[in-house]
């Protein structure tokens, strides 16, 4: 092959993924839901081998995923950041990116928010809001778009740039917060940045006259217009059909006249943008400000949503409010059953297990001939 | 086929309703007790093992009910202390002062159940500590038994006893955060009255959790001549417990007795006792002596102490550390709070 020779439009070291031909039964839901049902299978036996009785363990953590309108709040304030970060796992993953580090996006946006809202705390809501909103997202984007370009200019594996990005942000972060520039004076100890100002807060949608305690933000509505827009972005515009065909073999994008070096940059901005938009959320709807140890791992947990989601704006929603449940089901579990919660992590890394074994039943299928009409 | 689908959701449906029924039938006269942790976890050796220590303990002698949650991340908080408020326990406990936001938020809302928050007080969203009538706060001085491991590792170094011979002496904190600052003072303020001669170097990992940070620092600290280090750092700091093992030299635990990580490096612990704090407020719960505001534990209530000691720590060493402890406890020593040496 004088492949090897020629230089390649996607630079070197570069090898995005191709779709692989795949049966119809793996388009739809079925496996998705087969590796769950699976994974709860196997935690139920979990909870009896550690003695304790996998019904009531099951349905403390329904009661305490969906057992209350306020556990349902919960639930869904849990499924916003998920969604948002899933989407910016799914929106790279779809141009062929493997995105590890919507973390650390996720807190680079946090930082900006918190930083933004804080600091024009006078401003009206009309444009505190926006501003906030807006730093979080092209901070965000541009800590996104960093491991974009090394990648296009320099063919640098983004799995590695955007992990170690993580590393970077959560060292900036302790600098940042404890006793450093960003730290409230009257922390009390606690390692905070000072409030944002009222402007910057994302109002509580669901009164607590209705719901008392309810913590249900506007961000919820902002999760749904992400998703939206996401949908809109990849399936409806020409960006969107360029950044798919970059997905689905970069040489062939190339071939056709899309510059994928580009569009890595670019879609890593966007990628970047959305999970610098959860932590906006969290910052304005929940804490009102930034702490060390700011939402930690839901950049992690989002590449199982958008896995489990198969990068579709409705999976991601579902798999997001299904992984909400696990954490806050899964706690209530702990305490109202006496099942440890780390057994809910079990159940997740089980999912990720299933999925990951679709890949090789999937591979089994194509070589015992699966025929070629199944493939969509 | 849909015959079987609707056989199954009946029976399911039948499991939910006599589930519940069942969980609803518990209650009654019992004292019900709920403990969350902090994001630490139950596993992490330190004042979460121990708080739930004082729980099973308070269970076992007291005839209570109780419950414990985890928290994964600092979101989990204020969801998890509610939990235990709807269902009218009598008493939530908190453990750590990152919780001290959500504690005054959820307290707040439930002015009926008591709250007790380990180190820390209430504070209110703008970070000011606001105390709650139904909240209290178990504070530690944890100067003091930093200040007694303090003349242990002063005399060690003075007298290079052992493997201690570059008269240097450390300390690691997890972040510079008034509660771990405390030990470091203690500590530092013993070193200084007893062996003023002796070289002090202090550093922080920057972390609870993560072991490795904890061993780079140690790891730096024996370089520059420490062979005492004492850890103020979760599970940070069992890594800088693990570079005083891997270079041969000492080390102090904090919190729990840690002699078992390591023995043979671990020469004694200073001791926290949280599993005391929330086995006391459960007893004044049920004794109907609970007291909101601060409460505090030191070594006039035995609320401190230190660890086993090892056999390499001379008998004249332990003489003075009992001796030091007996002091503080009569008054006669005052261990400073503030740190002195922070480099």
């Amino acid at each position: 092959m004088t492949a090897a020779a020629t230089p390649s439009p996607t630079g070197p070291g570069t090898a995005p993924s191709v779709r692989q031909p795949t049966a119809q039964w793996a388009q739809g839901p079925a496996v998705p839901i087969v590796s769950v049902l699976a994974a709860l299978f196997a935690g139920a036996i979990l909870i009896l081998v550690s003695g304790s009785d996998p019904i009531r363990g099951y349905l403390a953590l329904i009661r305490g995923a969906f057992g209350s309108p306020y556990n349902i709040t919960e639930t869904l304030v849990i499924a916003v950041p998920l969604t948002l970060a899933g989407i910016s796992v799914a929106v790279a993953f779809r141009t062929g990116l493997f995105n590890i580090g919507a973390q650390g996006q996720l807190l680079v946006g946090a930082l900006a928010a918190g930083w933004t809202g804080a600091q024009f705390s006078d401003l009206p809501g009309i444009f505190l809001l926006p501003l906030t909103l807006l730093s979080a997202v092209i901070a965000g984007g541009a800590w996104g778009a960093i491991a974009g370009w090394l990648k296009a200019a320099r063919g640098v594996n983004e799995v590695i740039t955007t992990i170690m990005q993580n590393y970077t942000v959560v060292f900036v972060m302790h600098w940042l917060l404890q006793n450093g520039p960003m730290t409230a004076p009257n922390a009390a100890g606690t390692p905070a940045s000072s409030p944002i100002g009222a402007g910057a807060i994302l109002p509580i949608i669901i009164p607590n006259e209705i719901v008392p305690l309810s913590r249900l933000h506007a961000g919820v509505l902002l999760a749904i217009a992400a998703v939206v827009v996401f949908w809109f972005l990849m399936w409806r515009t020409s960006l969107g059909y360029e950044l798919r065909a970059v997905g689905l073999g970069a040489r062939a994008a190339a071939q056709a006249g899309i510059d994928p070096r580009r569009r890595m940059v670019l879609v890593m901005f966007i990628a970047g943008g959305f999970a610098g938009l959860a932590g906006m959320i969290q910052v304005s709807g929940l804490f009102h400000r930034v702490f060390d140890g700011f939402s930690a791992g839901f950049g992690f947990d989002a590449i199982a949503v958008a896995l489990l989601g198969k990068n579709s704006p409705i999976g991601i929603t579902l798999a997001a409010i299904l992984f909400a449940a696990f954490a806050r089901g899964g706690t209530i579990m702990q305490a109202d059953a006496g099942v440890s919660s780390h057994l809910v992590e079990v159940v997740e890394a089980t999912v990720l297990l299933v999925i990951a074994a679709e890949a090789i039943v999937r591979a089994l299928a194509v070589r015992r001939g699966t025929p070629a009409e199944a493939i969509a | 086929m849909k015959r079987i689908l609707a056989l199954a959701f009946i029976s399911l449906m039948v499991t939910v309703t006599t589930a519940c029924g069942n969980l609803g039938g518990l209650g009654g006269p019992t004292i019900k007790i709920g403990l969350v942790t902090d994001v630490g976890g139950l596993n992490d050796k330190g004042f979460n093992s121990l708080a739930n220590q004082g729980r099973l303990d308070a269970a076992k002698d007291l005839g209570v009910e109780t419950s414990v949650t985890e928290s994964k991340k600092q979101e989990d908080y204020v969801p998890n202390l509610t939990n235990y408020a709807q269902q009218n326990y009598d008493l939530v406990v908190g453990v750590g002062f990152l919780m001290t936001n959500s504690i005054w938020k959820v307290a707040k809302q439930f002015p009926n159940i008591k709250f007790a928050l380990i180190d820390g007080a209430p504070a209110n969203d703008k970070g000011d500590t606001e105390n709650l009538p139904n909240v209290a706060n178990l504070f530690f001085r944890e100067q003091e038994p930093g200040y007694v491991v303090g003349v242990i590792a002063a005399m060690m170094a003075k007298d290079k006893v052992g493997k201690a011979t570059h008269n240097t002496v450390c300390s690691m904190g997890g972040i510079p955060i008034p509660s771990v600052d405390r030990w470091i003072a203690g500590y530092q303020d013993a070193v200084k009255t007893i062996s003023p001669t002796t070289t002090i170097l202090h550093g922080y990992s920057n972390d609870f959790v993560d072991q490795a940070k904890g061993k780079e620092v140690g790891l730096n600290h024996i370089s520059k001549g420490c062979d005492i280090l004492f850890q103020v750092a979760g599970g940070s700091g069992l890594g800088y417990i693990a570079a005083a093992k891997e270079k041969g030299v000492y080390a102090i635990g904090v919190d729990a007795d840690q002699s078992d990580v390591a023995p043979g490096t671990v020469i004694t612990s200073a001791l926290k006792r949280v599993n005391k704090a929330v086995y006391d407020t459960v007893k004044a719960v049920k004794d109907k002596a609970y007291k909101a505001g601060d409460n505090f534990f030191s070594a006039t209530n035995d609320g401190i102490g230190i660890g086993k000691i090892d056999p390499v720590v001379p008998a004249n060493i332990k003489t003075a550390a009992d001796q030091a402890l007996a002091d503080i406890k009569s008054g006669k020593i005052k261990p400073k709070t503030e740190i002195q040496v922070k480099g």
